[in-house]
């Protein structure tokens, strides 16, 4: 009897945890098939999009609550540099690009852990108003040096990432690897 | 054994759904919680966002936020936006996370404003444009560009005119 109802409560157990993994691993598919990848940054449709069906209202809420819809801003990541390492607070990069076909747009760097860095530098973001027009390049850095745009990475440490937001993009928008900024690293520390 | 397969997988199928469905209303309900624990029916402008800004991740510090968590379980709930010099927008979530409505200042230049009713519920006589929500509860959501500390300080200011409060 004791016997019996151990069985039953362990079949319910495993129903319940093959029930939750097989969702999981289905968000975690699904959710990667709206990745997007420009470049060496990466982008997620489903932030911002309109739920077609449960799983893309559960993909979305997963990845983007409460984001703004496509039509507003799209969001780009970059973690990366050209060599698959991941950004270093001991490197110094720039950031090159040329206008972007939507209103305005803004660059962000966040730490490892997806906040922003606490440095004191009050320097976390650049966005379009700040600049002029034509091309342009940021020092993405520890210290400004003589850039006159730039984001601090002093306290990132490694695997800081960057944000670039998108907002109303026009029609004609088509991000990809030559319309989007283009990362290039200028120099390490020694003891790197 | 057959029988324990057999009930085992009836299992992992509704654990599977009702965990499908339950997620998103799941975290809506925690940032409704969040957001409206100072108040319901009510806008709630945020801090300039700093790297002491925890709550959600990725936040923009790009932007003055507005958020009011509406009820309209009493009726009615009638939604303004003052107008902001730059851009600026509104979204309304509903419970299951679905952003079911969005208006920015291409839209309407001088400001918005929006009475929310319930779906399906009668249509009141307004000048307002008339909205409904496919929830009771949920959350509306302004951002307002402000990049710096002194547009921040100003869209705080303009923000302090929003309406979100039962009709």
């Amino acid at each position: 009897m004791l016997r019996r109802a151990a069985a039953w409560v362990l079949t319910v157990l495993i129903g319940v945890v093959i029930g939750a993994a097989s969702l999981w691993a289905t968000l975690e598919i699904g959710g990667s098939s709206f990745g997007a990848h420009f470049g060496l940054w990466s982008h997620n449709r489903a932030a911002g999009s309109t739920a077609a069906g449960p799983y893309t209202r559960a993909i979305i809420a997963r990845d983007g609550l409460l984001a703004l819809s496509a039509r507003e801003a799209l969001y780009f990541n970059l973690d990366r540099d050209a060599g698959g390492r991941p950004l270093d607070e001991s490197c110094v990069y720039e950031l090159r690009g040329a206008p972007l076909a939507a209103r305005w747009w803004s660059v962000t760097l966040y730490g490892d852990d997806g906040f922003l860095v606490d440095n004191g530098d009050n320097a976390y973001s650049v966005d379009a108003s700040r600049i002029g027009a034509g091309t342009w390049s940021i020092r993405i850095a520890p210290v400004q040096g003589s850039a006159p745009y730039w984001l601090s990475s002093r306290g990132a440490g490694r695997g800081f990432a960057l944000t670039l937001r998108v907002y109303n993009p026009q029609d004609d928008f088509r991000p990809s690897a030559e319309s989007l900024p283009v990362l290039s690293q200028v120099s390490c520390a020694e003891a790197h | 054994m057959g029988k324990y397969v057999q009930t085992a997988i009836l299992i992992a199928i509704i654990t599977h759904v009702m965990l499908l469905f339950a997620l998103p209303r799941g975290l809506m309900h925690v940032a409704m919680q969040r957001l409206g624990a100072a108040g319901e029916n009510a806008w709630h402008s945020g801090e300039r966002v700093t790297a002491r800004s925890r709550q959600i991740v990725r936040p923009s510090p790009d932007f003055a936020y507005a958020s009011c968590v509406y009820d309209l379980s009493r009726g009615p709930v009638r939604i303004t936006v003052t107008p902001w010099p730059s851009y600026w927008s509104l979204s309304l979530y509903g419970a299951n996370s679905d952003n079911f409505y969005v208006i920015d200042d291409r839209e309407a230049r001088r400001g918005a404003a929006i009475l929310l009713i319930r779906a399906g519920s009668r249509h009141p006589e307004t000048d307002d444009t008339v909205v409904e929500s496919p929830s009771g509860r949920g959350i509306a959501l302004i951002r307002r560009l402000a990049p710096s500390p002194e547009t921040h300080a100003g869209a705080v200011a303009a923000a302090s005119a929003d309406i979100c409060a039962p009709s």
